[in-house]
């Protein structure tokens, strides 16, 4: 598998780690337990298309979440995480 | 407080030997120049300043700052982009060591002085790509890597900056790599060990190329 880091091109599976589900949404302060819970330990076992962080720990270091196929690691969009690069923060 | 009185060392000073390694008989086909006593800053912008740190870079060094993965040179520095919004600036005697440079990106970056922290190997001959092509699984044909191209990867699960500099006047092409100072060995041992077959001339200068 090899992933296309929007940053550095195309690289091999090694030189990045997976973090896993890019979909859990941190609960707002003052949710409730069940809430919390659920975003801290609750995941799905997805077979199909999955949005997931990456990190190009081998590479550039950036965080990227990348679309990905689970069952077939077919990936059709790579784009960088939330905040990565400075000119990135926020946009 | 005791006083100190600090040596700069390479990292390289026991496993470099200067001279010939691996095959013998003809001319060496990779050559290995440990690049010592130089001057490596990382800069990395603060949020939201790229524009502003773009602005300083150009000031400060009369062009625009790798927003790519390349190697601009400039007379006195090499800049090279070592990811989103951040770059390395290579240079020696101090031209652009880390109190000039603090200075000029004082509104828009924020410094790290590297130059202890890395080790620079530049490697070139005739098989230097064929070595490379067994570490690491980037092209490094002239066609996808031209002069001026750099990369941020791994070789032998070591992170380095990789980048190739100008061609010697004979043609030869040259790639410079840049490895943190406490892999430095290991990685030394490795390209030793996968140029022994081409045959391998050893050196260390102090001659940024």
């Amino acid at each position: 598998m090899r992933i296309v880091c929007p940053f550095c091109g195309e690289r091999e599976l090694g030189e990045f780690t997976y973090l896993g589900d890019a979909r859990p949404v941190r609960p707002a302060a003052g949710s409730s337990e069940d809430e919390v819970f659920d975003y801290v330990y609750l995941r799905d076992n997805v077979a199909g298309p999955m949005s997931e962080y990456w990190y190009h720990g081998g590479g550039c270091r950036a965080w990227l979440k990348v679309a990905r196929n689970t069952l077939t690691h077919e990936i059709s969009s790579v784009e960088p995480a939330a905040g990565v690069g400075a000119a990135k923060v926020g946009a | 407080m005791a006083e100190f009185s600090w040596i700069a060392r390479s990292p390289l000073e026991h496993a470099l030997v200067v001279g010939a390694h691996g095959a013998r008989g003809t001319e060496a086909g990779v050559w290995l120049t440990e690049i010592r006593n130089f001057d490596l800053i990382q800069v990395m912008a603060r949020r939201g300043k790229t524009a502003e740190l773009a602005k300083a870079a150009q000031a400060r060094f009369g062009v625009a700052a790798p927003e790519t993965p390349k190697a601009v040179r400039v007379p006195d520095a090499t800049l090279i982009w070592s990811g989103p919004d951040q770059f390395l600036v290579l240079s020696n005697a101090g031209k652009h060591a880390i109190e000039p440079l603090s200075q000029a990106f004082s509104q828009s970056a924020s410094l790290s002085d590297q130059s202890h922290a890395r080790v620079l190997i530049s490697v070139s001959g005739e098989k230097a790509r064929s070595m490379l092509a067994k570490l690491s699984s980037l092209d490094l044909h002239p066609a996808a890597f031209p002069v001026g191209t750099a990369a941020a990867t791994s070789v032998d699960h070591t992170s380095i900056n990789l980048w190739r500099g100008n061609d010697w006047p004979d043609g030869q092409a040259v790639f410079n790599l840049l490895v943190f100072a406490t892999f430095a060995g290991s990685l030394w041992h490795t390209m030793l060990d996968a140029a022994a077959e081409y045959g391998v001339d050893i050196r260390h200068s102090e001659e940024l190329a």
